[in-house]
This record gives structure tokens, C-alpha cells and sequence, in this order.
């Protein structure tokens, strides 16, 4: 035996090692440093993103932390403004022909990239093939199938865009296959953005854009750290570093904002109501309206849920108020339409389907279905929409309506869901960009079932011609009073259960000024936000 | 000893490739699709398809394996569907974070946790004894998800002393580890003084007393290193779980380690990266438990491996 091979023990025999731990905890504790964000005044910390993004490549945009930060990194032609408005970014102005068919973009002299080199008109066209190409293995090429020859190049059969020219430098002409009015909308979103000439093969690694941050380091699963570009053209934003962290435990980015270490936090939905009875913590609360709308999907080509009564009477059953007080804590609007209250298009006079027990049975009866229906209610595992789903089958079980709940993990309740296996599946729809269309054409257009996000596999003629028509519209009273008609006449069909439009509720630490909610996750660069070093907690 | 140590790597070969098949069978029958997460939440029929194609997802499976398969034995894990990013990369970078947060948590858990064990054995019933019970009780008990929301805000949101999550020196990796080392420091005390309690009555520790040994002495050189066999087993089998991803303990705090990215992976049905991931964790799996084993006949001359 070696004796010494036991020494290390020998020395702790005689203490409490409990002890020890407590002042090894304190000890590390007297070497605080930059933990602290109240005192670092020259950086934000943002806490929202809950995952690592996939990319931050613009063609690989197909996710919210990956859009927000392209966002920072990358301009387009044109961008989004906090409350979802569309302005000038790379172009300063644009023009449709006649026959809504072409638009003109004109780019905005003396833009440089991170790199330093400067914008050109070719890189538009550029970063568009690249958007679409199949190599790339983007994902999202949808928001430019509307230019001519999109989808052949994305199909490999043609080697150019055929749809987008560069008369000059400063010029790019784009050609659509079809009169689009939400067209710059869809070139605000990430995957539009311009990238430079110099992409190479690590680009989504070492992003170089012409956004107000340049990339400066990408932690995995731990933070993504940005600085202001100085020669940016437009507003500068009021700090010198961005660091967005990446926090996958709700609770912990609570713990992190009390701390002061986060400037910027989503409030969980189950900690709002303590929030706000919190005289301290109500201070810091900030709410905007979003574009989410939650509901759940009715798949209309299943059995007895092919029948509108049926659809009517699924509404009827569920006492929507009552699961947003008590399952969202208010947070949210009721909903009689897709389209977001504040979009134009929404009508927010529209009469909702009460919460009427008896009126419901009657609809089942009127169908054939005196005895009730037996239906799956599908959903994903999300704390929030599994709450809501068995909230919802209480109300339908009560109804008459047996309901058998089916949840998986996101991955294979959407599966199953585009499939058309799914019957009923509750969950949110964020929108891509600020218009009725974002919740129109995926939702209920007969060209969206399945993958494209009609879940109800929801096909009606009129709606289908009118969202078509209200696309189609330049003029803007015309296309919301289109796009009204087209959400009513779906709205009488119930393809789905209409919940309510959510609102988005932030803590906002009390040395940031101008931080505005953004309606759209991709709307807030922190361009207008300052760090002001009198707001002391 | 170098014989079989060679002989267990070589036994290792036939698990792994074990492990490959069932991963990669198990993926194939499992729902969801990773073009489907590629593409979000609005696509295209067309672009899915191509996704596919490009992926070589609609190719047979033995095909999809045998490409797989030729990758790992050139020693390429392949790159991620959903990021492009090389998945050795990936598991490079994570790694040894987990590593380092379980090495710590061990640490803590065995000095802890055996020093508790040999000094309950001491006196057992006194009240270091019952205490330090009481305590291995609540220890094992309690979720590590609690301890480590009570952790944070105790020491994080009250006291200011030490940051919540993230990554970094010592202030990151204290509370992780401590929540992560909370269930082995409680399991080893009781395993430790199990054992103490079984060896210190054996003849030999009476035949040191007598020879006028001092208490210190004979606890710490005879009785603690014949006890230490099962407690060695424990700590490889907790290190072996704790390496193989601490997945709660990785959220909480916010730790970019490997339990994250498996998990993440799992959700977006990222098959190269999980079946990379997979691979390589029950290979560190297989090395650990190979460690321990060689570690027992370190502890215990008895135990010979020829």
C-alpha cells in the first residue's frame, strides 16, 4: 500500500466542508467583474433568443433568432420599423410600372459594407440567386418566387434570374411574374437581405452585410456579440457592443434581468400576472400588439369535421375568454378574424363565435351528430400550447365533442400536421411580414395546404380569388376591404378554432431609452435605443 | 494490464458499430422530418423536395447508411442539415465545456461527498452523522432543475455574488457544478459511509488500532481505501452520465455543452448531428467505464485484470 495515494483526504477531516463551499462561493464572489450590465453602460444585452440561430447566412434565414440577427448584420432593399411599417433601406425609393409588374429600386449612393466595399447594383441581383439556390440549401425561397424566373432557377433550369436586371451601378429593375403589392414587403424580410460579393464558404460563420452592427463573435449556445458600424448611412445606434445571449430556460433570463445583467426580456407568460401586481417590476413593462395569431387548425377534409355546422360548433364550445385570462393572463385580443388587429384588412367589429354550450350541441345535432363526435386534438409540447390544448378539451368534452389529446414533440406534431393526419391542431402562426396576405394566403389559400401552412386544408374558391385579387390590388383601401371579404367569408366557413391575437409583453431595464417592442421579430435594430446613466434601478 | 485494456478498445469496436445501426435505424422509424425544420414554418411542396434530393434523403436506406457509415470510418461525421456546419467542429467546441462542468462537479462531489461519508462513519449516529443523512436524503431527492433555480436566485438575483448562467471562468462554472454535484455528493456520503461502516469493523482495523494507530491513520490509510471500490463505481457511472450531457443542469444555467446540442438537435430531427453526437458520447461512454475498471485495480491489489 502507498499511503500517500490517500493523503488529499487527510487535510478536510476536521472541518465542515459545508463551510468550505459557502466560503469558496463568497470568495468567487469578491472577484465580480463585468457580470454586472448596471454598470457597464457601453453594451446591450438582449435575452429574447432561446436557441442557438442556424445560420447567420441570410439564405438561411428560416428561423427567429437567425432573422433577428440578420437583421443587425444585413440591410435590404427596404426594412421594418419597430411597429411594422415598411421604409427605405438600400434603395431610397422605388417605382411600379403601370401594370404593377416591374419595380424600379433605385440604391442609395455611398453605402459600404462591413468589409469596406461599396454596394453595387449587381450584388442585389447576386444575393437573390443565392437566396434561391438550391446549393445553398437556403429553405426559404419562396419570398422571391413572385420575380419572373425564380422558380426555374431554383429548380436548376435556368443559370440567371431572368426577373431582375442592373441597368447601371445604382439600378436595379425587377420584373414579377405577376402584379404583387406586398412585394417590397417581402424584400424586407432576412432572406432578401444583400450580401457582398466576398461570400465565402464559412459566410453564414463570418457574416460581412451593410446593417448598423458588424459581426464581431459567434459563441455557440452561449451569446452573439455585435458592434456599431461606424460608417453605417443611417441612425447610429447607442452603444458601442450588442450582446444578444442565448438563454434556453425562461426562469433564467427572469433571474438574469433581476440581476441586471439583460436589459431586455419576454415576459413568461406565467410570471405575468406577478409582474404586473409588482409595483417595481410593472415599471419596466412594455407591450405592443404582435403578429401572432392562435388558433387551432380544423383539418376540413376529415369525416365529420368536412362539415361547416360541425367547424361552427367546435367554435362555440370553447370559452376563449376565459383560457386567455387565465392560461395567457390577458395577454392577447379576441379573435374573429386571421388578420391582426392592427393590419390593415382586420375588422375588428367582426361578431366572434360566442361561447354558447347549448348553440354548439344544436350545430352537432343540426350536422347528424346528436350523439357527439369523436376527434384528436394534436399539439406540440410547448408549456404554453399544451396547457391550452387541454384547457380546449375540457371544453370540447363538455360540448359533446370526445376529444382525445395527441401531443409530440414540435418535430413530428408538424409533420403529421402537414401530412393531414392531424384533425385538430392547436398552435400559433407568426406572420413573415406586416399585411393581411401573412395570414391570408398561408392560412387559407387553397395553393398553402399542408407545407405551406394551411393546416385546415381549407379550399374555397371565393376566398382563394380574393386573396388572389387583394395581392394583386396597388391600391390600399381597394386591398384591405379585399382582404376583409376574403377573412369574413372564411371566418362563416370556421377552418379553424379562432383564438386570439397575442401581444407581446418586455421588461425593459430602466437605463434603456427608446427601446420600442417591435410587432415584428425582425422590426427592433436598437438603432434609436440609448443607455442612459442616471436610470439607476 | 496493457493486454486488457487493448483487449476492452477492441471489444469497444463491435459496440459503437452497435450503436450506428440502432441510431441510425431508430432515427429512420422515428416522425418528423429535418427538411420539414429546415424549411420553418411556410414552404413550398417543391423546395422540400429538392431539400430531399439535396440531403439524399429519398436514396434507400442501406445506401443512406453505407454513405454514413464510409463517412464515419474516414473519420467524418459530416456536416449538420440544418446549419451546414461540420458536426466534429460542433462537437469540439462543446465538449469540453461539458467536460470541464463535469470534472468540476465530480470534484465537488467527491471531496464533498466522501469527507461526509468518512465522517459519518466515525460516529455514526452523532450528529454529523444524522445531519449529514438528513442532508444526503434532500440531496438525492431534490430535481437538480429546483436546486439550480434556487441556486440562481440565491446567489445570482439576493446575494449578486456569482452571474446566473453563461459561460466563463470560475464565477460561471461554481453553481452548475454545485447543482449538477448535489445528487453525487449526497449519493457518494451514503455510499462512502456504507462502506466505512462494513470496513471498519473488519479484523485488519482492529489489528491497526491495537498496534497503536492513531484514529486519523486508521480511517484514512486502511479503512478508507478498502472502501473506496464501490464508491469508485459510483463516480464512474455518475461521470459517465454527467459527460454524456447534463442536459437539465446545461439549460438552466444556460452552459453551451453537449447535453444542449444533442437535445436541440433531437427537436430539429438533424440526423447527421445526432447520430454524430450519439456516436461519439457512447464512445466516451465506453472509455470511462474502461477508466473505472482500471481505476478498481489501482484502488484494490486484489482485483487483477490478466
Amino acid at each position: 500500500m502507498r499511503p500517500s495515494a490517500t493523503r488529499p483526504f487527510a487535510p478536510l477531516a476536521g472541518r465542515l466542508p459545508a463551510l468550505v463551499l459557502l466560503a469558496g462561493l463568497a470568495g468567487l464572489a469578491g472577484c465580480r467583474g463585468s457580470g454586472d450590465g448596471a454598470g457597464d453602460r457601453r453594451t446591450f444585452r438582449d435575452s429574447r433568443d432561446t436557441y442557438d440561430p442556424r445560420s447567420l447566412d441570410p439564405a438561411l434565414s428560416t428561423d427567429v433568432p437567425t432573422g433577428r440577427a440578420v437583421s443587425y448584420l444585413f440591410d435590404g432593399l427596404v426594412r421594418f420599423t419597430p411597429d411594422a411599417r415598411v421604409e427605405p433601406a438600400l434603395a431610397t425609393r422605388w417605382e411600379v410600372s403601370p401594370d404593377g409588374l416591374t419595380y424600379t429600386f433605385h440604391l442609395r449612393p455611398g453605402v459600404t459594407f462591413h468589409d469596406g466595399t461599396p454596394l453595387r447594383a449587381r450584388q442585389v441581383a447576386r444575393s437573390f440567386q443565392r437566396a434561391l439556390d438550391p446549393t445553398v440549401r437556403g429553405g426559404r425561397g419562396w419570398p422571391l418566387y413572385p420575380i419572373r424566373g425564380a422558380r426555374e432557377f431554383a429548380d436548376g433550369k435556368a443559370t440567371s434570374l431572368a426577373g431582375v436586371r442592373t441597368p447601371d451601378d445604382s439600378t436595379v429593375v425587377v420584373t414579377l411574374t405577376e402584379p404583387l403589392a406586398i412585394f417590397p414587403k417581402l424584400l424586407a424580410m432576412p432572406v432578401a437581405a444583400i450580401v457582398p460579393d466576398s461570400v465565402g464558404p464559412d459566410f453564414g460563420q463570418r457574416p460581412v452585410g451593410a446593417g448598423p452592427w458588424k459581426f464581431v463573435e459567434w459563441r455557440h449556445d452561449d451569446y452573439l456579440k455585435f458592434a456599431r458600424f461606424d460608417k453605417y448611412w443611417g441612425r447610429q445606434p447607442g452603444a458601442d457592443t450588442l450582446i444578444a445571449r442565448i438563454i434556453p430556460e425562461p426562469s433564467t433570463a427572469v433571474a438574469e434581468f433581476e440581476s441586471g445583467t439583460v436589459d431586455v426580456l419576454t415576459v413568461p407568460e406565467g410570471e405575468t400576472r406577478s409582474w404586473e401586481q409588482t409595483d417595481e417590476k410593472s415599471a419596466r413593462l412594455q407591450s405592443a400588439p404582435a403578429l401572432i395569431l392562435y388558433h387551432v387548425a380544423i383539418n376540413t377534409t376529415k369525416g365529420p369535421l368536412a362539415d361547416a355546422r360541425v367547424r361552427q360548433a367546435l367554435n362555440h364550445a370553447v370559452d376563449t375568454r376565459a383560457i386567455l385570462e387565465q392560461l395567457l393572463a390577458g395577454r392577447g385580443r379576441l379573435a374573429a378574424s386571421v388578420i391582426a388587429p392592427s393590419l390593415d384588412g382586420a375588422d375588428t367589429t367582426r361578431q366572434r363565435y360566442a361561447y354558447d354550450v347549448n348553440r354548439a350541441k344544436q350545430l352537432l345535432a343540426e350536422a347528424g351528430h346528436a350523439n357527439g363526435i369523436d376527434v384528436e386534438l394534436w399539439s406540440s409540447q410547448d408549456a404554453t400550447l399544451a396547457r391550452l390544448a387541454q384547457s380546449i378539451q375540457g371544453y370540447l368534452n363538455a360540448a359533446g365533442i370526445r376529444t382525445k389529446l395527441v401531443q409530440r414533440d414540435a418535430s413530428a406534431v408538424r409533420e403529421a400536421a402537414r401530412n393531414g393526419q392531424a384533425q385538430l391542431y392547436v398552435k400559433t402562426w407568426y406572420a413573415d411580414y406586416p399585411d393581411a396576405d401573412a395570414f391570408l394566403y398561408p392560412l387559407l389559400h387553397s395553393q398553402s395546404k399542408g407545407v405551406g401552412g394551411n393546416y385546415s386544408f381549407y379550399e374555397n374558391r371565393g376566398v382563394d380569388s380574393l386573396i388572389v385579387q387583394a395581392r394583386r390590388t396597388q391600391d390600399d383601401a381597394q386591398r384591405a376591404a379585399l382582404s376583409r371579404q376574403a377573412d369574413a367569408l372564411a371566418h362563416a366557413d370556421a377552418p379553424m378554432i379562432y383564438l386570439f391575437h397575442y401581444n407581446e409583453l418586455y421588461a425593459v431595464q430602466p437605463w434603456i431609452r427608446g427601446f420600442q417592442v417591435p410587432t415584428i421579430f425582425n422590426g427592433q435594430r436598437w438603432q434609436d435605443v440609448r443607455i442612459d446613466a442616471t436610470g439607476t434601478r | 494490464m496493457l493486454a486488457y485494456v487493448l483487449r476492452r478498445l477492441l471489444l469497444a469496436v463491435p459496440t459503437l458499430a452497435g450503436v450506428l445501426v440502432v441510431t441510425f435505424l431508430l432515427l429512420f422509424v422515428a416522425p418528423g422530418d429535418p427538411v420539414q425544420e429546415i424549411v420553418g414554418e411556410r414552404a413550398d411542396p417543391a423546395t422540400v423536395q429538392r431539400l430531399r434530393e439535396e440531403l439524399r434523403l429519398d436514396d434507400p436506406l442501406p445506401t443512406q447508411f453505407a454513405h454514413y457509415a464510409g463517412g464515419v470510418l474516414r473519420g467524418d461525421l459530416g456536416r449538420s442539415f440544418i446549419t451546414n456546419r461540420p458536426i466534429a467542429q460542433d462537437i469540439a467546441e462543446r465538449f469540453p465545456k461539458t467536460l470541464l462542468l463535469a470534472g468540476t462537479a465530480m470534484l465537488f462531489a467527491s471531496v464533498l461527498g466522501i469527507a461526509l461519508g468518512v465522517l459519518s462513519a466515525r460516529n455514526p449516529g452523532g450528529w454529523i452523522d444524522r445531519v449529514a443523512l438528513g442532508g444526503a436524503y434532500l440531496g438525492i431527492s431534490f430535481p437538480v432543475y429546483w436546486v439550480g433555480l434556487l441556486l440562481i436566485l440565491l446567489f445570482a438575483v439576493q446575494l449578486r455574488w456569482l452571474p446566473a448562467s453563461g459561460y466563463g471562468g470560475l464565477r460561471y462554472l461554481a453553481l452548475p457544478a454545485l447543482a449538477l454535484g448535489m445528487r453525487s455528493i449526497a449519493f457518494l456520503a451514503r455510499v462512502t459511509r456504507s462502506a466505512m461502516l462494513e470496513v471498519l469493523g473488519g479484523d485488519f482495523v482492529r489489528t491497526a488500532r491495537a498496534k497503536g494507530l492513531g484514529e486519523r491513520a486508521v480511517t484514512v490509510r486502511h479503512a478508507l481505501r478498502n472502501a473506496l471500490i464501490p464508491v469508485v463505481t459510483v463516480l464512474g457511472l455518475d461521470f459517465g452520465y454527467y459527460l454524456t450531457g447534463s442536459i437539465l443542469t446545461e439549460t438552466i444555467f444556460s452552459w453551451p455543452g453537449i447535453g444542449r446540442y444533442v437535445v436541440n438537435a433531437i427537436g430539429r430531427r438533424d440526423l447527421p448531428a445526432i447520430q454524430g453526437a450519439v456516436l461519439f458520447l457512447s464512445a466516451i461512454f465506453v472509455l470511462v467505464n474502461l477508466l473505472t475498471d482500471v481505476a478498481y485495480a489501482k484502488a484494490d491489489p486484489r482485483v487483477r485484470y490478466d
